[in-house]
């Protein structure tokens, strides 16, 4: 239902985002895990037709059968709420503080799908109920600054899903908030995605919140997935090296003490200075002669997994012989 | 023995907004009767959520405000009790370290500037450069580093910048608010050992207030979970989150496992 094949966004000072492909079909839940600089939210701008002026766009971006790759604003408005929708980390700043909730709800459902007020109301109370907010009813009435994190968030999916999108894009949607908010918030998105069949893609550098969320998952450093296969198989024995170091990073519920942890050396460099060829290379700790200038292809790792890693194709080659 | 901070049954309230001219305002109890101890080279967690009455039980300990009931001792001092001068002089012990590093810093001085600013609030003089070096060096930067400005700096170097603010005074007891929950998960391994060395290099007791569980279970001995103002369960931190007795920490819990 999307699909992305070679997507790269480049800026006056070079690329921010290499050659990017995924896929997610109706009722697919897609985590995208990445660190600051990783071009995680970039990749979600792009999915939305939102990518800051200044930068070139290249690559295939289908949705439904519709190739966005180049498509101008008036066919990206098209598409955007009806067939894409997205929801961010903050949800109160993504609210208008002057405006009821319910009439903000219900606002799309009059643009873009043509109903009265009456119907329209109705629908927005349909969709408070569904995503579980309390008292919907009354909620209806009430300002953003009269809810709490989790209900703003939960008004937000409810905006979100008003025109029956066919993906949800979800970029840090519970980094704000407490953790038993966010728990439930993570729960609501599995739920709907089930039973709307609708698309999620769950972007977060909360390894925790991605890991019960979704099935696939996707690792980005420095503007290049590294590494992509089932989450719980990523999670239980990652190829890449940089998967593997964010992983051992992580600190652990099972430390029970003070544990000095396993760090990945240096920090991520300007989006200028990372190596033309693996983005990884300087901080690897793992490098051979061709890391730093040559871009590593994708290297198999199980049905449907794949690390993008000079190492593992020499140590497959290897094995093959 | 009460260790190095003694936090003897203290309780916070505040006034809010009145609803109405004819009755009191209404007030709330941020933190309810709240014990504990923490000695030299240990490290405490608080854990709750926003709400929990965390944040307010730091200031308590810093000697931001004062409890409506009980005691805060310090090194045998009751902080409640010390003339201005003589809080002054104790702050020294004791330094915090906030979740905003950015926030923190005063973004048009000079690094240096900032890091030596807990030295002139104790009313010394100077420029204050080789303690600032030597703070520098501490947390894992050059001295040069004073010379330039915070948005020169990655989030992660920003925070050991905060860091050596905080050591400068050589303090005996480190607060640490949220220190690490802005961080990347690479940047927050680096800055959680960064703490782990410094106690062991200074001494340093730690309280650290933390909404998660497994950065707690990394860096603490003991945590204390708290929710509305209240202590709701406490002990050795494997025990804990191991054996928890109560359904909120098993919340918490949840929130920080990776599923598989």
């Amino acid at each position: 239902m999307i699909e992305v094949e070679g997507l790269s966004i480049t800026s006056a000072a070079g690329p921010i985002l290499r050659d990017v492909r995924l896929h997610v079909a109706a009722g697919e839940r897609l985590g995208v895990v990445g660190e600051s600089g990783s071009g995680k939210t970039l990749l979600a701008m792009s999915l939305m037709g939102m990518v800051p002026d200044g930068l070139h766009v290249t690559g295939s971006i289908r949705i439904d059968g519709a190739e966005m790759g180049g498509a101008d604003e008036a066919a990206w408005r098209r598409l955007r709420a009806r067939r894409v929708a997205m929801i961010f980390q903050e949800p109160m700043s993504a609210l208008n503080p002057l405006r009821r909730v319910g009439d903000t709800v219900a606002e799309p459902l009059i643009r873009h799908l043509g109903l009265s007020p009456r119907a329209a109301r109705d629908k927005a109370l349909a969709l408070f109920e569904e995503t579980g907010i309390l008292g919907p009813e009354r909620r209806l009435s009430q300002y953003p600054h009269q809810l709490s994190g989790g209900q703003r968030q939960r008004v937000l999916i409810a905006l979100a899903l008003a025109c029956d999108p066919e993906l949800l894009i979800a970029d840090e949607p519970t980094t704000a908030l407490d953790a038993n908010v966010a728990l439930r918030i993570t729960r609501l998105l599995v739920r709907l995605a089930r039973e709307r069949r609708m698309g999620l893609l769950f972007i977060s550098h909360d390894l925790a919140a991605v890991s019960r969320t979704t099935e696939r998952l996707m690792v980005m450093y420095g503007g290049d997935v590294v590494e992509t296969g089932a989450t719980a198989e990523v999670l239980r024995a990652p190829a890449h090296p940089y998967t593997v170091g964010l992983l051992a990073a992580r600190p652990s519920l099972a430390a029970h003490g003070k544990r000095r942890l396993p760090t990945i050396p240096g920090s991520v460099p300007p989006p200028q200075e990372l190596p033309r060829g693996c983005r990884f290379s300087g901080r690897c700790g793992q490098e051979i002669a061709r890391c730093a200038d040559e871009r590593p292809q994708p290297v198999a790792t199980a049905p449907g997994s794949w690390a993008a890693c000079h190492l593992l194709r020499a140590r497959a080659k290897g094995a093959g012989a | 023995m009460s260790g190095l901070l003694a936090v003897e049954a203290v309780t916070r309230r505040y006034r809010l907004p009145r609803l109405s001219l004819f009755r009191p305002a209404p007030m709330l109890t941020a933190v309810r009767e709240v014990s504990f101890t923490l000695d030299t080279g240990q490290t405490l967690g608080i854990v709750g959520e926003s709400g929990s009455g965390k944040s307010t039980l730091a200031r308590l300990v810093m000697g931001f405000e004062a409890p409506d009931a009980g005691r805060v001792v310090f090194d045998g001092q009751d902080l409640a009790q010390l003339s201005p001068a003589a809080m002054r002089r104790a702050r020294r012990g004791f330094q915090m370290v906030f979740q905003d590093p950015f926030g923190s810093l005063d973004q048009r001085r000079r690094v240096g500037w900032s890091i030596a600013e807990p030295l002139r609030a104790q009313g010394l003089g100077g420029d204050h450069g080789r303690a600032v070096a030597q703070a520098l060096e501490q947390v894992g930067l050059r001295a040069e580093h004073a010379g330039r400005f915070p948005h020169e700096f990655s989030g992660g170097q920003r925070q050991r910048i905060a860091i050596a603010r905080a050591v400068i005074t050589r303090p005996r007891l480190l607060v640490a608010d949220e220190a690490v929950s802005a961080l990347d998960v690479s940047v927050q391994a680096q800055i959680l050992n960064l703490l782990m060395d410094l106690q062991d290099d200074l001494g340093l007791a730690i309280l650290f207030i933390s909404h998660d569980l497994a950065v707690v279970s990394s860096i603490c001995d003991h945590v204390l979970v708290m929710r509305e103002g209240q202590v709701l369960e406490r002990g050795p931190v494997g025990d804990v989150l191991t054996r928890p007795t109560q359904d909120y920490t098993r919340t918490l819990l949840a929130a920080a496992a990776l599923e598989d």
